[in-house]
């Protein structure tokens, strides 16, 4: 503008002084020194004489869109009664570059009044286009870039894209996953808009967003230069995205509509009226013209990373940014049924918002409510930030000493590219039998509780030996089986044979006894006689107790050893015996035995004893 | 009985095998599976088994994330001990982790506590109770039979019918067990995906889909393809290829 200005003022101020000296007719150029590809400007030749052959140079590097467009004015002037002519003519070529890089431009020449005058040459810097000027090149009349003076025909109310765009301003191009990110959507004008309004807004596909705008109405606005040039700056949206997944992310260009007012200047009216010519002036005499505009963004595409998967922290949960961590408990010491709260709390800059909170684990006897949590979130130049709570009210319901574990909360530094990782404290907490155990009967009606099963997994692992055999390896039916059952059952028949051939045996020597058994009673008995004869009270008694003992013994076949009466009854009751012969053997062995051992019996006692021997043998013949 | 039933092999190689059962079980503990999955089958290699050993092949598998191979040990434990408590969790547990869920076709309560009956004891257990039996019911005959006293004798007698009965009914099991342990009549399904056809051609029609770790009956055998039934009851064709028998 400012330059603008200053040639203007040469225009009009020094190039009349000069003239007045009429001396030496120049020819001067005017041109911008730097351009960007595709921009359309001017080439203006001015010489302050009238001449003729102009010859343009050859402008290489660019493409001659129009011209030389040739105006001449000429001016007569009287001052102090001397007049003075000046003559202006300006030859003016419309350029647009096409390719970057400094393009020499040579000296155009003139011949006034048969010299030939040539301007100077000048070098022409083509810089890239950075982009912004993909809108602005289409503008249709390029390069105006001043309205005053310059004959430029500005009558068709229209905007240039130079004069009026809107740019999207990532804050940075690549990002990972869960990192934020600021837009700045700005629309640059040179020209007022009276209104604007949106659109379309992108639709941030694979981002979380946050428009943190705070255009109550009125758009703050700033002046900002591009391309040395000045331009009035509105901050129209910003938003915080956050993308949620990787790879080359495309933001969809967000499209406006305003309304520019175009000033246009009037066709002079020429009158009279000293009104009209003072409102013909230049200040005043300006039509504005609405002119209805669309302007879109570019798309921007960002890269987003994952996030790195090694040293990736268990713990992890998502948390992009930068972060600080912390837990409170208010109180250790209590009693059963009383609560506590204990708070984590998560502060820094991030994505606060969407943080997902760590979760500590409590004992199962703690009875733990949901956590109330609290986000304080707070948008600075920088993004987002802020403090999220999450409060947990916890009622131990058993007395005992637990321990709370430390709470990790990690997170991952985009700005170093590193995880890290806090612990919270660790807590014991002294629980207290409360008094009031009993005053909430209707939750617990008894103490008594089933036990919680925590987790299932599987069982463990067989240690210890590993009973290993061979595959397919079954004993049953095999030979050696069969030949076990086999070896069991001989020793059982052996046993058998061995066991029938001692009982025959056995069986043998009864049968012997049983036969002897009378024979030898008949000779005791027959000795007894004798003894009774002879009045040998001892050895009558011996003989007759021998005879009976022995008799029953070997006819019952009971061993010496075990001879009693009760073997001897017990025998004869299982032999069939009856009763009252087993009763009268039994007494005659009982009177023998008495009379035995008690001396000094009558004779006559011995007589009877020994009719009552041979009854009692001889009934016994009988039946055994 | 141990040593009898210990048909002779190297007591060295028995050793060897002992100890690197034990060197996997010690990886197991450490968490390293690869090592321990080699070491045991190292021992099933050097053609040896048992139920611990597969029991801990199938934990090791499961713990590797590979159900389909855990239930495949799971089952080859619990046919050689059918009464393993920890193979049944385990292999439950494991069923719990694949796709297909079949109900089974109810059975009639004395078919499950004939079956019940005949699973309380491993193979081993009731060829060992066999013969126990026998001896058993030999001195209760001996008793009967040469025995004077007569409660001796009664004693004998029904002591001897008892034995006769579980002498019989613990050849029954353990010749049953040794023909299912010789049989390879079952399988795990192996492919993640498999359709099970009406007949043994590829281009016969689609009856149903099973999935990896599902364990099929194998009725007949055909060219390459299996005739399966599934524990619903449902009967259909694979090719064998798709499935692990055991």
């Amino acid at each position: 503008m400012k330059k603008i200005f200053g040639l203007l003022l040469f225009i009009v101020c020094v190039a009349p002084m000069t003239m007045r000296a009429q001396d030496t007719p120049t020819l001067t150029v005017s041109a911008k020194k730097q351009v960007v590809v595709g921009e359309r400007f001017q080439v203006v030749f001015e010489a302050n004489a009238e001449g003729k052959n102009f010859s343009a140079p050859s402008f290489e590097g660019f493409t001659v869109v129009g011209g030389p467009f040739t105006s001449t004015s000429s001016s007569f002037s009287m001052v102090n009664g001397s007049m003075s002519h000046t003559v202006k003519c300006t030859y003016t070529f419309a350029l647009q570059a096409y390719k970057e890089g400094t393009f020499h431009v040579g000296p155009a020449s003139l011949t006034v009044k048969g010299d030939k005058i040539s301007s100077e040459p000048f070098d022409i810097q083509v810089l890239p286009d950075d982009g912004s000027h993909a809108n602005a090149s289409s503008g249709a009349s390029g390069g105006n870039t001043s309205q005053g003076s310059s004959s430029s025909n500005t009558n068709d109310p229209q905007v240039s894209g130079k004069d009026l765009f809107l740019k999207v301003i990532p804050s940075k191009k690549t990002l990972y996953v869960g990192e934020q990110m600021m837009l700045t959507y700005k629309l640059y004008t040179k020209v007022p808009v009276s209104s604007l309004s949106v659109d379309k807004m992108p639709s941030y596909a694979g981002f979380w967003t946050k428009d943190i705008s705070d255009n109550n109405g009125s758009l703050r606005q700033t002046s900002e230069y591009v391309n040395g040039v000045e331009y009035t700056v509105a901050e129209i949206q910003k938003v915080i995205v956050v993308p949620q997944r990787s790879g080359a992310l495309t933001l969809d260009p967000m499209s406006i509509e305003c309304i520019a007012q175009v000033r246009t200047e009037s066709n002079r009216r020429q009158s009279n009226d000293p009104f009209d010519i003072f409102f013909n002036d230049p200040f005043f005499n300006r039509n504005i013209v609405n002119v209805k505009k669309e302007l879109s963004t570019s798309t921007v595409t960002v890269d987003v990373k994952s996030l790195p998967a090694n040293q990736k922290p268990d713990s992890f949960a998502g948390a992009v940014g930068n972060y600080n961590f912390r837990s409170d408990i208010d109180k250790t010491e209590l009693k059963t049924n009383e609560a506590f709260t204990l708070t984590l709390t998560v502060m820094g800059s991030g994505n606060i918002e969407l943080l997902q909170m760590p979760e500590p684990v409590f004992p199962p006897d703690f009875e733990v409510y949901d956590p109330k949590i609290t986000v304080s979130p707070n948008v600075t130049a920088q993004g987002l930030s802020g403090t999220k709570k999450a409060e947990y009210l916890v009622i131990p319901r058993r007395a005992g000493n637990f321990n709370l574990a430390p709470v990790e909360f990690s997170f991952f530094n985009p700005a170093n590219g590193t995880y890290s990782a806090i612990q919270s404290e660790a807590y014991s907490i002294h629980v207290e039998k409360g008094s009031g155990e009993e005053g909430d009967g209707s939750i617990y009606a008894s103490n008594q509780e089933g036990i919680k099963y925590l987790g299932s997994d599987i069982r463990h692992i067989m240690t210890g030996k590993a009973q290993l055999k061979p595959k397919h390896s079954v004993f049953f039916g095999t030979p050696a089986y069969f030949v076990i059952l086999l070896a069991m059952l001989l020793t059982f028949i052996v046993l058998l044979l061995v066991s029938k051939k001692h009982e025959q045996q056995k069986q043998d020597t009864m049968a012997n006894r049983n036969k002897k058994a009378t024979k030898v009673a008949r000779g005791r008995l027959k000795r007894a006689e004798q003894y009774l004869k002879v009045k040998d009270q001892d050895n009558f008694y011996i003989e007759m107790s021998q005879a009976l003992w022995g008799y029953i013994a070997d006819k019952l076949g009971i061993e010496r050893s075990k001879l009693s009466m009760d073997t001897v009854s017990e025998a004869m009751k299982e032999k069939n015996v009856p009763d009252d012969l087993t009763k009268q053997f039994i007494d005659t062995l009982n009177s023998c035995e008495f009379a035995r051992f008690a001396p000094g019996s009558a004779e006559e006692k011995m007589g009877d004893l020994y009719q009552k021997g041979i009854e009692v043998i001889t009934k016994a013949e009988r039946v055994l | 009985m141990s040593l009898l039933l210990a048909v002779p092999m190297g007591a060295k190689a028995q050793q060897e095998a002992q100890q690197w059962f034990e060197q996997a079980n010690a990886a197991y503990n450490a968490g390293s599976y690869d090592s321990a999955l080699m070491l045991y089958n190292r021992i099933t290699a050097a053609d040896l088994e048992s139920a611990p050993l597969y029991l801990n092949m199938g934990n090791t598998y499961y713990k590797m994330h590979e159900y389909p191979m855990a239930i495949y040990y799971y089952e080859k434990a619990l046919k050689l001990d059918p009464s393993n408590e920890d193979v049944k969790t385990n292999l439950a547990i494991a069923n719990l982790a694949i796709v297909d869920k079949i109900e089974e076709v109810p059975q009639s309560f004395i078919v499950k506590g004939w079956k019940g009956l005949g699973n309380a004891l491993s193979g081993q257990q009731w060829t060992v109770l066999s013969l126990v039996a026998f001896a058993l019911l030999l001195v209760a005959a001996f008793m009967f039979l040469r025995s004077r006293r007569m409660g001796l004798r009664k004693l004998g007698f029904f002591a001897g019918i008892f034995f006769v009965l579980l002498f019989a009914l613990s050849v029954v099991f353990a010749s049953q067990q040794k023909r299912a342990s010789l049989k390879e009549d079952q399988a795990i399904i192996m492919t993640p995906t498999v359709t099970v056809k009406s007949t043994p051609n590829e281009a016969s029609v689609d009856l149903f889909v099973l999935h990896e770790g599902t364990k099929v009956e194998i009725l007949d055998q055909a060219d390459g393809w299996n005739k399966i039934k599934i524990a619903n009851g449902s009967i259909g064709w694979l090719q064998a290829e798709t499935m692990l028998p055991f």
